[in-house]
């Protein structure tokens, strides 16, 4: 059972891979519109020879077969190719970006988790009281606000009007001569992190409060209240563990799906994080670039699948490996 | 209730809302940065256009997105999910894998990319939209069916001669429309918000005026740091109303057939990770 769900599983991701590998491929050839005319229009109008030589030193002259060959082989090799804008490659970009990404992904998320775990089990816990028909409406509200109106709200309300913050960017004018500092980095990063965590924590809660719910109603909880324990005693160690299974997958996906889902907040701060990178690619149509953006973020959501996957049997015994999927 | 109310103000809107306006859409009827007065309800923008009129016009497209990309989900979830429980065997095999593996590929990445490529109109967007919320809907709506067409009643019309395409629509379609109309709900209001997004992101098409696109003008064209609220607010506003309606009406739905719903919540909340951060 463990082997055979291992190869399937680790088949299926490489299919999908696969797969994504010769989307990004064909979408984004088929693209409208190239580098060069949105970069350099005049240059392309008036000197035909640039935009041959710009053609072959990037190889966009071969057939298109030739270019998927090329590009699956470089892909294979780690090679993701050059990007245009910056002249870097493709995977040096990314992975400087990511790790922009993870100054904001990572606190959000581990703060999201624990606020939504802390209020979702209470709220679970306490289901059809006062307190949990409160939470669960203000839930409702947060989920409803989408995250580029919060970051937009954020910076009005705190960095405008009450100028407690920056209103964008990742350090100060000063770290020019002073350096980057950590603090300095931490300050310009309080708001996309609240942002972020303002837009997570609903999706945490409902998961939590549902877990919780279905744990309430468990014999085993009975038999902990029969044998005269707390409330908080049963809540904190009976019912708390085996709600927080489902965390597990969720915190893996949220930190693969957020890469990309924080799109809106690290453009609208300035963020330099992938998803910032991915509008400013977008936006001048650098191809290779955004390839791989793509094949990073399949690669991650994959992993973090496999990863969620395989830490359940460590955590729970009971669920081996298949059986919970 | 309020929140029927609440939506059936935004469709009337979105119907009637070019006729409703003051000014057509596009019109300069004003100075530029005009505050809001007798004459601009809610002020003008940075070419003159009338803000009030825009919000109006730019309901149509915001809920034609919404709603049209649901509908197109839900179909598309219930018509393979329904076929793929229902015959089993090698169907269901292929639909839930190619399900499995689409589901790997990252869902608004995909989304932008495929917007950019396709021309920009809102029906080829709601259309994109649709096709891929509806394969996460494939799952949600396959595992009821498939708890459903083991019921006793369905065995027992099959037994009395009743063709495959009979149960599905009498028998078992009945039974997963509450499911759909909540998923249908849910997709909407995901949908409107990820179209306001596109046309925040400037993704969106350049034809028709949408809220997205006017959040966009407004933050990137200084209405932030000149402090014009009445710019910047209004589009902002309309949509989290409108989404906390669609949000209220989903919940409200959902604990109407809450026992039927029970342990389908919990899958909703694993797979529409991509979509719940927009």
């Amino acid at each position: 059972m463990r082997i055979e769900y291992l190869a399937w599983r680790i088949f299926y991701s490489l299919l999908a891979f696969v797969i994504s590998v010769t989307l990004s491929f064909v979408l984004l050839h088929a693209m409208p519109g190239d580098y060069l005319h949105v970069i350099l229009p005049h240059l392309a109008e008036k000197n035909p020879l640039a935009t041959e030589l710009f053609r072959e030193q990037f190889g966009l002259d071969k057939s298109l077969f030739e270019q998927y060959v090329l590009y699956v082989l470089n892909v294979l090799q780690g090679n993701w190719g050059y990007s245009i804008q910056y002249g870097l490659p493709v995977t040096e970009v990314i992975l400087e970006k990511l790790s922009w990404t993870a100054v904001i992904l990572l606190p959000a998320t581990l703060l999201s988790i624990f606020i939504g775990v802390l209020i979702g089990s209470y709220s679970g816990w306490t289901s059809g009281s006062l307190g949990d028909s409160f939470i669960f409406k203000i839930m409702i509200f947060l989920g409803a606000v989408p995250s580029y109106w919060w970051a937009i709200f954020l910076i009005l309300v705190l960095g405008f009007y009450l100028d407690l913050f920056p209103l964008g960017g990742y350090m100060s004018i000063t770290a020019l001569d002073e350096g980057m500092k950590l603090h300095d980095v931490l300050y310009h990063a309080a708001l996309p992190i609240v942002a972020l965590t303002l837009t997570t924590v609903p999706g945490v809660y409902y998961l939590m409060r549902n877990s919780m719910l279905m744990i309430v109603g468990q014999d085993y909880i009975l038999a902990a209240r029969s044998k005269g324990l707390s409330e908080i005693e049963i809540l904190l160690r009976h019912a708390l563990k085996n709600a927080m299974l489902p965390m597990i997958t969720l915190f893996a996906m949220e930190l693969a799906h957020v890469i990309m889902g924080s799109i809106f907040i690290e453009t609208i701060f300035s963020w330099p994080g992938m998803g910032f990178l991915t509008f400013e690619a977008l936006r001048v149509r650098d191809l290779p670039l955004l390839q791989g953006i793509f094949l990073m973020d399949t690669l991650i959501i994959i992993l973090a699948n496999i990863a969620a996957d395989f830490s359940y049997p460590l955590i729970d015994p009971r669920a081996k490996v298949g059986e919970i999927g | 209730m309020a929140s029927l109310i609440l939506l059936a103000i935004y469709i009337g809107i979105a119907a009637f809302g070019p006729c409703l306006a003051p000014y057509a859409s596009s019109e300069i009827a004003g100075s530029p940065l005009e505050e809001p007065g007798r004459l601009h309800l809610l002020g003008t923008n940075d070419l003159g256009q009338d803000i009030f009129s825009n919000l109006l016009c730019g309901a149509r497209a915001t809920l034609v997105l919404g709603f049209l990309g649901a509908l197109l989900s839900v179909l598309t979830a219930l018509t393979f999910g329904t076929i793929s429980a229902y015959y089993g065997g090698r169907t269901d095999e292929i639909i839930s894998r190619i399900v499995d593996i689409m589901m790997t590929l990252p869902g608004f990445p995909l989304l932008i990319v495929l917007v950019v490529f396709l021309p920009s109109s809102i029906f080829i967007m709601a259309a994109i939209m649709g096709l891929l919320g509806g394969l996460q809907g494939i799952r949600i709506i396959r595992s009821q069916v498939l708890s459903i067409s083991r019921a006793e009643y369905i065995y027992g019309t099959r037994a009395l001669g009743a063709s495959d395409h009979y149960i599905m629509s009498r028998h078992i379609l009945p039974g997963i429309l509450p499911l759909a109309a909540v998923t249908f709900i849910n997709a909407a209001q995901r949908f409107m918000l990820m179209g306001v997004g596109l046309g925040f992101l400037g993704l969106g098409d350049p034809n028709v005026v949408d809220w997205g696109q006017m959040i966009s003008r407004a933050y990137s064209n200084g209405g932030f740091a000149l402090g014009l609220w009445w710019w910047l607010l209004p589009p902002g506003l309309a949509v989290v109303l409108l989404s906390m309606t669609l949000a209220l009406i989903g919940y409200g739905l959902e604990e109407e057939i809450e026992p039927r719903l029970k342990n389908i919540n919990n899958s909703k909340w694993f797979t529409n990770g991509y979509a719940r951060n927009n």
